[in-house]
């Protein structure tokens, strides 16, 4: 499957660069992305119940809300130790989000890297002529 | 994303660059990089010095803004970088001057073994430790703790570990703050952070992370080397890691709150992952009562570490690690905010230190060291890459008065980790650290292509730094010989 997002060069963590047409979008696929990173399924294992989660969350602006998504998901991840794919029902309003997320146990993936949060630093979330564009760099 | 800094340096002497007060409206002090001709070309390829500019924005920063030698771009704060605030002048603490990674930081031990003896041994000797030390992302440890445990571990740090069985009261001497910094408040951590940190006790990690067996190779200071016990060809043992998941969430649940002070309290700063609030303010309280359970908590990682070590080193010889002379020389914090007494224009002020990627470095006589180092200075450790060398230095009184007692932390990066993977060939890397003698286990082929030497700047240059600078003085310096990842 072609990524949907471009990995950006930092000299000690990572970035990503992500495009979509509206904002729902850029939040599933930077999601998506940070789970790409994270995580691959391991070819020929059964999966696992996927277990379904209900996010809330609300921020002071679009580009908190962002950060607070991303870093909502790693978290909740780490501390599950589930790995997210889906991210179907992304509902934003203003500053608030709501979302239906599920993940699966981790033991069906191979863990390829350890994403610690989401940072502000050279954060950007804008909409273009060509639609929305996002970056965001990671403390790996 | 990364392009050559073309700000100004002007050269204060052969080891020390400033950035101009003036290079930025709103920066409170100069910048100051410690580093020689060659490192500065390194230094220049990313956006380090645009970080160090930023962090002099803080509000109470004193004197200047620190970078040492082996610093390179990270978010907020440089990697390397030290920063002071004066707490009766509004100075405030950011959480992104610690990380993310709070007491990220590198213990040694000594061995009474010499290379000739276990030369040998040195694959077995690996396998056992891969085998006990639980490495790798997410990893989970063999030393269970219930939550009224881990609240326990949050105050009293290595201290609990040593009342479990997993040390001894000479380790506490032999660790800075004896393992456990007052001030923690395990009701300032979040549920989602004890969460996250569950079952992490005693594993090592990922990334930049690892645990080296490693050969001293050459002395620099023969009575230092005699009175910490150290010889050339004696076996030493490495650990580096930090407080885990635990840090990460405290770190990312204070930044989350800190971004609403920069408006509160009216801060301006460049990068918003430079949030922070006064020290003397209820945000910066709570902060600095969590990122101490983190620090404690980390300090008890390692000590944990070390005792599986131990017991690995038993298993594989079949005797004590007493009888081995596996004793702790030091361990030192490298991502942390301590509450400091300086001189500051002739008056004694409390200062909130940041330390992201930098290692406290006092003189001999300060009171903070313990009986054994008083005449010595505090030993610091800077691990380096896994195909050079690693250091053991001390603090010198130079250090005190220009750096708030800090020096360099590790080698610092060079490349990213996509660079790195793309250009190294993991089988010949390999090859090339077997032919040096250097066997490497890891729970993950990318964190090998990812860590890979040439990843790093040569520890040896940056040292070179801190020593001619007189920030710190060399002892000695190893190999490595065994090398485990995760």
């Amino acid at each position: 499957m072609a990524k949907n997002y471009e990995l950006l060069e930092h000299t000690a963590d990572t970035g990503i660069r992500v495009k979509a047409s509206d904002p729902e979008g850029i939040f599933r696929n930077a999601a998506l992305a940070v789970f790409d990173i994270i995580a691959e399924a391991l070819p020929g294992q059964k999966a696992t119940k996927p277990q379904k989660f209900h996010i809330k969350l609300k921020s002071e602006n679009l580009e908190e809300l962002f950060v607070n998504w991303l870093n909502e998901l790693i978290s909740l991840s780490a501390a599950k130790g589930l790995i997210f794919s889906g991210f179907k029902k992304i509902k934003l309003d203003g500053s608030g989000l709501e979302a239906d997320i599920t993940g699966n146990n981790v033991s069906g993936y191979k863990v390829n890297a350890e994403i610690k949060a989401a940072t502000y630093h050279e954060l950007k979330l804008e909409k273009s002529d060509s639609g929305w564009i996002a970056e965001v760099i990671f403390d790996v | 994303m990364s392009e050559l800094w073309e700000g100004p340096l002007e050269k204060i002497d052969d080891f020390r660059w400033r950035i101009s007060k003036t290079y930025k409206p709103g920066m409170r002090v100069p910048g100051i990089i410690y580093a020689d001709e060659k490192l500065l070309k390194d230094i220049r390829h990313d956006k380090a010095p645009e970080q160090v500019a930023n962090v002099a924005f803080l509000p109470g920063i004193v004197n200047a803004s620190l970078a040492m030698p082996d610093i390179h771009w990270g978010y907020g704060f440089a990697i390397g970088g030290v920063a002071a605030t004066d707490i009766e002048e509004g100075g405030v603490v950011s959480p992104g001057g610690v990380g993310f990674d709070i007491n990220c930081g590198v213990r040694l031990l000594r061995t009474g073994f010499r290379y000739e003896e276990i030369k040998d041994r040195i694959e077995d000797l690996v396998y056992a430790l891969f085998n006990m030390v639980p490495a790798g992302v997410g990893s989970k440890g063999e030393i269970r703790v219930s939550s009224k445990e881990e609240r326990q571990i949050l105050t009293k740090g290595s201290k609990w570990c040593v009342e479990n069985g997993y040390g001894i009261q000479d380790d506490l001497e032999c660790t800075e703050e004896n393992g456990a910094i007052a001030g923690a408040d395990p009701d300032a951590v979040s549920e989602r952070a004890y969460e996250r940190g569950k079952a992490q006790s005693g594993t090592l990690g990922s990334g930049n992370h690892f645990l080296e067996v490693q050969v001293i190779d050459q002395l620099y200071d023969r009575d230092l080397c005699d009175t910490f016990g150290l010889d050339q060809g004696q076996v030493m043992v490495m650990i580096h890691s930090g407080s885990r998941g635990l840090g990460y969430q405290i770190c990312d649940d204070y930044v989350r709150g800190m971004i609403h002070c920069l408006q509160k309290y009216n801060i301006n700063v460049p990068d918003r992952q430079l949030a922070c609030a006064p020290v003397k303010s209820q945000e910066a309280q709570a902060y600095l009562a969590a990122m101490r359970c983190a620090a404690n908590y980390a300090w008890a990682n390692r000590q944990c570490l070390m005792h599986l070590t131990r017991k690995a080193f038993e298993k594989v010889f079949g005797t004590s690690w007493e009888k081995m002379g596996m004793y702790l020389i030091y361990d030192v914090a490298h991502n942390i905010a301590k509450i400091e007494k300086y001189a500051v224009d002739g008056k004694e002020k409390n200062l909130c230190i940041h330390r992201k990627g930098a290692t406290r470095a006092f003189g001999p006589g300060h009171p903070a060291l313990p009986e054994r180092y008083k005449k010595t200075g505090q030993p610091v450790i800077i691990p380096g890459d896994m195909g050079r060398n690693s250091y053991l230095l001390v603090g010198t009184k130079k250090a005190e008065e220009e750096t708030f007692g800090s020096t360099c932390h590790g080698a610092g990066r060079v490349k990213s980790r996509a660079a790195s993977t793309r250009s190294t060939n993991l089988g010949a890397l390999l090859k090339e650290l077997q032919s040096k003698g250097i066997f490497v286990k890891a729970s993950g082929r990318g964190t090998i292509v990812e860590e890979a030497p040439d990843a790093y700047k040569d520890v040896n240059d940056v040292v070179n730094v801190v020593h001619n600078a007189g920030i710190s003085k060399r002892v000695c310096r190893m190999r490595p010989l065994g090398v485990i990842k995760g």
